[in-house]
């Protein structure tokens, strides 16, 4: 009988039961939602690292590696294993595309994983195993012909393999590039059997080894094994731990970040979820109260009751849970599918969805404490006798306020005075309307204001920063410093020479420029474009940052393959791509740090051939790289603004509901008394509105302040300065607004049907 | 004078296939400035007939006038202003705002009342003067009903409506909320209708009025009523 009671019970408190059900749905779902998507990636990164022997350590040399110096790094202790590795950008015959053409001379190691076709094979010297995501991107399958192309060398032979490798999972041609193009850029493995073919012996006898890279994996750390590499090598190598490189650090990135959306978002929808619990969980066994003092009076007891009432919140709980678990997944799929943004960013095998082990404790810690919500409503009812819980629920009585004695709240108008009284009397009540609608703008601010932020950033960068048309990259390797200005000279364009260098014991790019076209331009961290002097270096932000630099104190740092150190003046700390440190050539010849071009940047777009060209990058294709990046920017925004639109309804309403449900009795005699169903809706919309004044003023700052801590999260990844544009603020407000006023309309609406008769017939 | 009329007047409740005729064809005529009890036993259709000229409620047929006004096919918002201008309500339970303080409770009917009398004046006719700063729950079931008849008088209506008013009070409070009532007929000239289940009323009435299965089974004038005090409570 009492499990008849239960769900004709759950029917008429509904609108109540649904809110909350949807409330758990929604924070389980955040909560479950941003864990799935970083623990996913973080488990099919993981996969593909492992399946492709990702290396742990690289190190570099600009004359090569021989075999000796192989077996010398294999034979250092803590070392698993190692190859020689070759990765070049090379040009895709009759075509303005690039691949990076690599080798690995034991694929056990910085290897690949066929996706379709044949086996790779070490012997073979004609085959090619090209990146699945760019043969997709260019109509390209298994059995069709290629030529390369490098300088004057070129290499032809058919596609025997689709692949992925996980050195490429973010696959880049440089780092001023934020997302992979595959229509583009790619990359090609092709056997060192074919690479010693392809290459005339007197070219290698001149150039040494091919191999400029040497991968190994090792479980030693960096500076255990930089240590141990440049005893054995007999020299200090630029040495870069996977962390330092992009398919890692990027990877990680984007785990991190998910890590930080799932430690903010989820929290706020989670908190809202329990207040709501609590504060309808008190309600509806407020008015349960004579019910539950009939049970008693009846013979239950009190467990019986206490069972039963406590069933409410467990169900809700349980059903709650269920829907989020799939809000959950489809949060963590939309985010993270093979189809979507994250898919062109990240070139991975696997897109299978996981969520950690610790969010299945939380859920059902969540179920436990929702529970316990229900649990101790009921039994601050059951308290006392039979007698006392028979006895309907009566609210706290009305106290006077101290601000009751001005003069201008003795002024106020009825209205006024009885909703003030009222939001003071339902504390809670109140204070969760002002949670909803915070937490509404906070979504909102947030979601938009990270659009602003990077719409702004990427204006400045791209928009204003990137002044040409074309970037050409140069072959600084081979190349004299005079040809490259030579180069630079014919293309009536500036240069840069970039140089990897060390700070402390970590790996930093040096980019030394020469601006006289004004085409490449620099952005300080106010998103100001500033010109570089002669005075000292620039650091960016990031190093500024984990170094504590200000403008004036010095840095010194050190080449690799030297043992120059240079200790510079800081000029100034710049907004930047690339985590480095920047000076004129002026400066750089000053102190005497050698280096020649890698790239120039000019408006021609038709350039000429030149032996020493790598390659060109037009600056539209860079630009177009961004739209997949703005894509899932967009999604995210859209999903923010939606979730804060259900957020701020569902909250609002079944709150709304509570309040005119408790009001009842006050609406009908107010409608007895002669007051018209607008005068009472208008009253009752006031309040609400109300609240809504104070929730987006406090809103707008507490939105302001969790982007700000998103954006401190990012560091690491993006040089991001916080930008709200006036539609932000616009669209926050009014949309806000718009939620409170249309639930206020919806609730205000239900006056018409208050029954004058009924309503005060019943005992107060 | 008649200030209040109804003519073939029939309230009907319809449930589904079942249908509960609260009011059958009643026709009645009451004088202003009288004080008039309506008897009968539960379920009799007092309260029905109370709603209707309250315009709490349409009837399904017939016509229902007061004061030469037709209410009977008065929209929503018209009924809300004949109630804001015409009749005061009293109920057995007050049906005070909780929130308001006793003065408030009052003077809100001064948002819609289009003559409303001073807030004041009307807290001291019913001798609360001294309790007007305090909340509804700070006072007795007595006081409640008092501040009620208050809030009522202040709309200055032509009639005052009272269901069961004395029926959650104590006798002696009860005695004195009626004597209250009884001046406002006497004194202010008001229309007084009380329904109550308490014979004993009835000897203070000028009309008393007996409802039975939704008919009246008749109106009668007493040309002596008793005061409150000659009333054996």
């Amino acid at each position: 009988m009492l499990l008849k009671k239960l769900f004709r019970t759950l029917w008429q408190y509904k609108a109540q039961f649904i809110s909350m059900i949807i409330m758990v749905a929604l924070g389980v779902g955040v909560f479950l939602g941003f864990n799935v998507e970083w623990y996913s990636l973080e488990v099919n990164t993981k996969e593909i690292y492992d399946a492709t022997g990702f290396a742990d350590y690289r190190v570099y040399s600009d004359k090569g590696f021989s075999e000796t110096e192989l077996e010398a790094v294999k034979a250092i202790q803590g070392v698993e294993d190692a190859t020689r590795f070759l990765s070049l950008n090379v040009s895709v015959k009759d075509d303005t595309d690039t691949l990076a053409l690599t080798v690995s001379e034991n694929m056990n190691v910085s290897g690949i994983l066929l996706m379709a076709g044949e086996e790779y094979d070490e012997t073979d010297t004609e085959g090619f195993w090209l990146s699945d995501s760019y043969a997709a991107a260019n109509g390209i399958g298994l059995g069709d012909s290629m030529t390369l192309t490098y300088q004057t060398i070129s290499v032809s032979g058919t596609v025997k393999g689709l692949v992925k490798s996980s050195e490429y999972l973010i696959c880049l041609p440089d780092s001023n590039q934020m997302m992979p193009d595959y229509s583009s850029y790619g990359f090609v493995y092709i056997s060192p059997a074919m690479l010693d073919q392809a290459i005339p012996s007197l070219y290698r006898k001149l150039m040494g080894s091919l191999y400029h890279q040497i991968n190994v994996k090792s479980d030693l750390d960096k500076a255990a094994f930089v240590e141990q590499a440049d005893k054995a090598l007999g020299s200090t190598r630029l040495i870069l731990s996977k962390a330092e490189t992009v398919s890692w650090a990027e990877a990680q990135g984007e785990v991190n970040e998910g890590k930080t959306m799932a430690s903010i978002l989820p929290v706020l929808f989670l908190a809202i979820a329990i207040l709501t619990m609590v504060t309808t969980m008190h309600r509806i066994t407020a008015s349960e109260k004579t019910q539950i003092g009939t049970f008693k009076a009846l013979g239950f007891k009190d467990r019986r009751i206490l069972v039963h009432y406590s069933a409410y919140a467990l169900i809700i709980g349980l059903i709650g849970t269920a829907l989020g678990i799939g809000v959950g997944y489809w949060l963590g799929w939309y985010i993270m599918n093979p189809y979507g943004a994250m898919a062109t960013y990240i070139d991975m095998p696997s897109w299978s969805l996981h969520a950690p082990r610790f969010t299945w404790y939380v859920l059902a810690g969540i179920n436990v404490f929702l529970t316990l919500i229900g649990f101790l409503s009921v039994r601050r009812m059951l308290a006392g006798t039979a007698a006392d819980a028979l006895r309907p629920y009566t609210p706290k009585r009305m106290r006077h306020l101290r601000f009751e004695e001005t003069k201008r709240f003795k002024a106020l108008g009825f209205g006024t005075k009885w909703n003030l009284r009222d939001c003071v009397r339902h504390k809670a009540r109140s204070l969760m309307t002002l949670f909803g609608i915070v937490g509404c703008m906070v979504l909102l601010v947030g979601g938009m204001g990270m659009k602003d932020t990077m719409d702004s950033f990427l204006d400045v960068f791209y928009g204003q920063a990137i002044n040409y048309a074309t970037r050409v990259n140069h072959d600084s390797e081979n190349a004299s410093l005079e040809e490259g200005k030579a180069l630079a000279e014919r293309l009536k364009g500036d240069w840069a020479a970039s140089r990897a260098i060390q700070i402390g014991d970590k790996g930093y790019a040096l980019e030394i420029y020469s601006v006289t076209h004004d085409k490449v331009r620099f952005v300080d961290t106010d998103m100001r474009i500033v010109p570089l002097t002669d005075e000292g270096a620039y650091v960016c932000a990031r190093i500024a940052r984990d170094f504590g630099l200000t403008p004036g104190d010095t840095l010194t740092f050190s080449p690799y393959d030297s043992d120059e150190h240079y200790t510079v003046p800081v000029a100034g700390v710049l907004d930047s791509m690339t985590e480095g440190i920047f000076m004129t050539e002026a400066y750089a010849a000053r102190i005497g740090v050698s280096y020649t071009v890698s790239c120039v940047f000019t408006d021609e777009t038709d350039i000429p051939e030149d032996a020493h060209i790598l390659n060109r990058q037009s600056k539209q294709s860079i630009m177009d790289s961004f739209d997949t990046f703005m894509d899932l920017m967009n999604k995210m925004v859209l999903l923010l603004v939606l979730a804060a639109v259900v957020l701020g309804i569902v909250v609002l309403y079944n709150l709304g509901v509570m309040s005119y449900t408790e009001r009842y009795r006050e609406m009908a005699t107010l409608k007895v008394v002669g007051f018209k169903d607008s005068k009472i809706g208008r009253l009752l919309i006031s309040q609400n509105l109300w609240l809504t004044v104070i929730g987006i003023l406090i809103g707008l700052p507490a939105g302001v302040g969790v982007l700000q801590y998103l954006l401190t999260a990012l560091a690491s990844e993006y040089e991001l300065k916080l930008t709200l544009g006036a539609p932000t603020y616009l669209v926050s407000v009014l949309l806000t607004f718009g939620v409170s006023l249309i639930v206020g309309l919806m609730v205000a609406r239900k006056n018409r049907r208050i029954d004058m008769v009924a309503a005060l017939k019943t005992e107060e | 004078m008649a200030i209040v009329e109804l003519k073939d007047v029939s309230r009907v409740y319809r449930n589904g296939e079942h249908e509960q005729r609260a009011l059958d064809h009643v026709n009645l005529s009451l004088e202003e400035g009288k004080f008039i009890v309506v008897l009968g036993p539960s379920g009799a259709g007092k309260s029905t007939l109370l709603n209707l000229l309250g315009g709490l409620d349409s009837p399904t047929e017939g016509t229902v006038t007061v004061n030469g006004r037709d209410i009977s096919t008065l929209t929503p918002n018209e009924l809300a202003e004949y109630r804001a201008a015409s009749v005061g309500f009293v109920f057995q339970s007050y049906n005070l705002i909780p929130t308001l303080t006793v003065i408030e409770n009052v003077a809100l009917v001064k948002e819609i009342a289009p003559n409303p009398l001073s807030s004041h004046d009307m807290l001291k006719a019913v001798g609360l003067a001294d309790h007007i700063h305090q909340f509804p729950s700070e006072l007795s079931g007595g006081e409640q009903q008092r501040v009620s008849i208050a809030r009522a008088l202040a709309k200055n209506p032509h009639i005052l409506l009272c269901d069961e008013p004395t029926g959650a009070l104590d006798s002696q409070t009860g005695v004195m909320v009626l004597g209250l009532l009884l001046s406002m007929a006497r004194d202010m000239g008001k229309t007084i209708i009380i329904v109550t289940h308490n014979q004993n009323i009835a000897k203070m009435a000028d009309t008393v009025i007996r409802v039975k299965n939704g008919r009246i089974e008749y109106c009668r004038n007493q040309e002596h009523p008793l005061s409150v005090e000659e009333v054996d409570w």
